[in-house]
């Protein structure tokens, strides 16, 4: 029964995954297609660099190749055709195919996302579990100004900051790069510091809901000391949201990357994504879009099914 | 007549104007016991930076190269930059880009996810199915990654950084609305309204309108502020507004350069977006606890 | 005047009412009753034309339906009041907006307007001055009144009652009786309740319509049908009450006023 009752919530959620997935590639491949400019001219300057303008013959010759005059859906079909089978194509600019420059290009992202949110959450936790035991003390308050001062510190501007303070002046590590850990250390604390912030204000706030739950009174009146109270009880009652919240998080990591890489000058997916928009290098701007969203789709759809799992009321 | 002391007997002797006078200065009163810390800081930067407008004595975009990046003083309170701008003017005007291009942005969110929201939470089943997903869609792409994209492709300019902002903003708000329209729809005096033969528009703005509009509003404070962030933001990576415009984003991306030797020119703008963004924030979480307490 | 025939309600596979025949009189009193789930409250929506029916037909003097699409429409002339005072009155309007709501397909000026809402507010013994109040500023007793007050003002032929009194007092309840009885007289209404209250239904129905899941297992004459039900399940439900003792053995007649 109830594992009946898991299939056909199951199917219901493929069914709206599959159309959002439609929905996300069309809406990528609709900015493709209304993007201003002659792409084919552009493909052929980008080709062969060096040669001037590029011949009108050669820039036919790319426009039958491509298909580029094609009716929209045709486009569409075939650039989805080619979608299923994770066929990028090739870089506009260096002729490599997509899908190698993006995964070498990932690793470093996921070394940058991995180490803060190690930073983050090794901070956040304590600071928001110290918060809520003892209310309205130091760390309370603390926890409290650093939550709502670091929701409104622009990313980059703390970057440069920490570049200024703890590669200029003090000359610790190394400001731009990539390369050994000492080069991961800025980058991390500033993607970190936004992580922090973010959890901490998150994590005290289903706390704070959590210790509101009436079932507590009950507990109080049973005996229950404060200590068990808040360990065994709070805590496990605010790790559902705690948890939801995380996944969808680390989609937006992603997000937090892509200033911070810029800033530092490192590689990785950010940089990757900002150099292939200036330069209209379509391939690749479409594969970091379409991860990037189904990323947050699939995160969101397993959130969704643990939440399933854990929480009897939403069956 | 005292307003400062007065009693129901000399209230009842008042002209009629001297009534509607006492009544608006009672409302102003309440209102400003209720929002006075809010009222007070926010006339007083309003005021502050209408000053300096009036105040300042320098140009935001013209150039004096005499005297470049030279520090603070009393004569350039926050310094100037490469081109010998004066930092502070540049900060002032910059207020106008950021909170107005924002508000804009925000606004124009707000009234698109409201329309969607609306007709998805208060039609029926097929409509409903098909602007969710839509936005379910649109939810997908990371914000700034979205922004960054669109504004890249249609060409790096104000105009577009805008439009990007607008598509990548009003989904918060469907969601928002949809889920409000869905739980008014089930109640009573909607079925009321229904039986009296009520029409649909009128349905709308008496009854989901109102009571939806005040949780729009704290979504919208909230909004506002992540997108002075944006905006700064995508003017820093060069997506957005373009040097020498004195746009927050856009200072520090011109002033990157010279950091380490005049580290003013980036230190002042960054602070400009921090105080700017924390002020909504606070306003935000006190129109959500005002919300909140009003409806207990 | 309101004659229902064999109406029956199904969604998606489910028989919700079924076979539901009864006539109503002008200015008699009809009460639904059944223990939750049996169909009341379907059978309100049905009639309201808010659930479209399946089979059957409801006529109420010539206007008749019997299709799910003329279902849609609903009936003219009737109103409703709920059973929960405070969500139906919408949070952000006046007073006044939601009475005058019950007037809007009428064809009277503002003006009108105006005065019919001053005048259904004095019938429901209100003061006049509730008009520009918001539904938070009044009590539980009041808003039941104004929701009285929006369903006179409209000035229908049949009244549609969902438990108005089951979220009240036991005084307010007594008051507000009291009132539907006085407001019946001057108007010559029919009222149709939906209730799971036996007493009340005792003291104040002409007909008692009793459902179970969805049939109807008795439809009576009130006195009748609290002297001896015919039905198993009637005599069964009257046996329940009378041991629990939430309905007296004897009616009382001081309830009613003059």
């Amino acid at each position: 029964m109830t594992l009946n009752n898991f299939m056909r919530v199951a199917l219901i959620k493929a069914i709206s995954l599959i159309l959002v997935l439609l929905g996300v590639s069309f809406l990528t491949f609709l900015l493709y297609y209304y993007a201003p400019g002659d792409k084919a001219l552009a493909i052929a300057n980008a080709r062969y660099i060096g040669e001037g303008s590029a011949s009108v013959e050669l820039v036919e010759q790319i426009r039958l190749e491509t298909g580029i005059d094609r009716p929209f859906f045709v486009q569409f079909y075939y650039w989805a055709l080619d979608l299923i089978q994770l066929d990028f194509g090739v870089s506009l600019i260096s002729q490599e195919p997509v899908s190698e420059i993006f995964i070498s290009q990932l690793q470093e992202t996921m070394e940058l996302a991995v180490l803060s949110l190690l930073i983050g959450m090794s901070l956040a936790l304590p600071l928001s579990l110290i918060s809520v035991w003892k209310p309205k003390s130091f760390i309370d308050r603390f926890a409290i100004a650093l939550s709502s001062i670091g929701a409104a510190i622009p990313s980059y501007w703390l970057g440069l900051i920490f570049i200024f303070v703890f590669a200029a002046k003090l000359q610790w590590v190394p400001a731009y790069g990539t390369g050994s850990l000492a080069h991961l250390i800025l980058p991390a604390s500033t993607l970190g510091l936004w992580v922090l912030t973010s959890q901490t204000r998150l994590i005290r706030s289903f706390l704070l809901e959590a210790s509101a739950a009436p079932f507590l009174e009950a507990l109080k009146i049973r005996g229950v000391g404060p200590k068990e109270l808040f360990c065994r009880h709070i805590v496990r009652h605010a790790f559902v949201p705690f948890i939801t919240m995380l996944g969808l998080d680390l989609a937006y990591l992603l997000e937090g990357a892509v200033i911070v890489e810029v800033v530092f000058a490192r590689g990785g997916i950010g940089s990757l994504l900002v150099h292939s928009v200036m330069s209209r290098d379509f391939p690749i701007i479409q594969c970091i879009v379409i991860f990037s969203a189904v990323t947050y789709v699939t995160i969101n759809s397993a959130v969704e099914i643990f939440q399933w799992f854990i929480n009897p009321v939403s069956r | 007549m005292n307003l400062f002391s007065f009693n129901y007997l000399s209230f009842q002797k008042c002209t009629l104007a001297q009534k509607y006078a006492l009544a608006l200065y009672i409302q102003t009163q309440t209102v400003f016991k209720k929002h006075s810390f809010f009222l007070l800081f926010f006339g007083l930067l309003i005021g502050l930076v209408l000053l300096g407008f009036a105040m300042t004595p320098y140009d935001p975009v013209e150039t004096n190269f005499l005297n470049r990046l030279s520090s603070p003083s009393w004569k350039n309170w926050f310094g100037t930059d490469q081109m010998g701008r004066d930092i502070a003017t540049r900060i002032l005007y910059g207020a106008g880009w950021s909170v107005g291009l924002a508000l804009i942005v925000s606004t124009a969110g707000a009234v698109i996810g409201m329309i969607i929201g609306l007709l998805a939470g208060s039609l029926g089943r097929f409509v409903d199915g098909f602007c969710m997903r839509m936005t379910d869609s649109f939810f997908a792409f990371p914000e700034l990654i979205a922004a960054i994209v669109i504004t890249g492709v249609l060409g790096p300019n104000t105009v577009n950084m805008v439009i990007a902002l607008i598509l990548v903003s009003w989904m918060r708000f469907a969601r928002l609305v949809r889920a409000l329209t869905g739980d008014i729809k089930q109640r009573d005096y909607v079925v009321q309204a229904k039986l009296n033969k009520l029409p649909y528009y009128l349905i709308l703005s008496r009854h989901y309108l109102p009571n939806i509009i005040l949780s729009v509003v704290v979504i919208w404070t909230s909004s506002w502020s992540r997108t002075i962030l944006s905006i700064s933001g995508l003017s820093f990576l060069g997506f957005g507004v373009q040097p020498p415009q004195a746009e927050w984003g856009a200072m520090l991306l011109d002033g990157k350069p010279y950091m380490l030797t005049a580290p003013h020119v980036m230190i002042f703008p960054g602070i400009a977006v921090l105080v700017t963004v924390l002020i909504l924030n606070l306003m935000g979480d006190h129109f959500r606890d005002h919300l909140q307490s009003s409806e207990k | 005047m309101l004659e229902v025939n064999n109406l029956s309600v199904r969604l998606q596979d489910q028989t919700l009412l079924e076979n539901i025949n009864f006539k109503l009189s002008r200015g008699e009193t009809l009460c639904i009753i059944g223990e939750s789930g049996s169909g009341k409250t379907t059978l309100l929506r049905a009639l309201l034309g808010l659930v479209p029916l399946s089979l059957g037909s409801v006529m109420l003097d010539r206007h008749v339906y019997q299709s799910p699409e003329q279902s849609q429409i609903g009936l003219p002339s009737t109103q409703i009041v709920m059973q929960d005072p405070i969500a139906a009155l919408n949070p952000r309007q006046k007073i006044k907006r939601s009475i005058a709501e019950s007037l809007y397909k009428s064809s009277l000026q503002a003006v009108e307007i105006d005065h019919a809402v001053l005048q259904a507010l004095r019938d429901v013994e209100l003061p006049e001055s509730l008009e520009n109040r918001y539904p938070a500023q009044i009590s539980l007793g009041q808003a039941q009144r104004i929701c009285i007050a929006r369903a006179i003002v409209a000035k229908p032929d049949i009244l549609f009652f969902d438990e108005p009194l089951s979220a009240l007092d036991a005084i307010i309840q007594k008051q507000i009786a009291q009132l539907l009885d006085r407001l019946k007289k001057q108007n010559d209404l029919s009222y149709i309740f939906v209730t799971h209250d036996l007493g009340f239904a005792r003291h104040y129905a002409d007909r008692i319509l009793l459902l179970n899941s969805g049939k109807v297992e008795e439809y009576q004459d009130v006195n009748l049908f609290f002297q001896g039900p015919e039905s198993i399940y009637g005599q069964e439900l009257l046996e329940a009450a009378y041991i629990l003792g939430s309905l007296p053995q004897k009616k009382t007649e001081e309830f009613r006023v003059a």
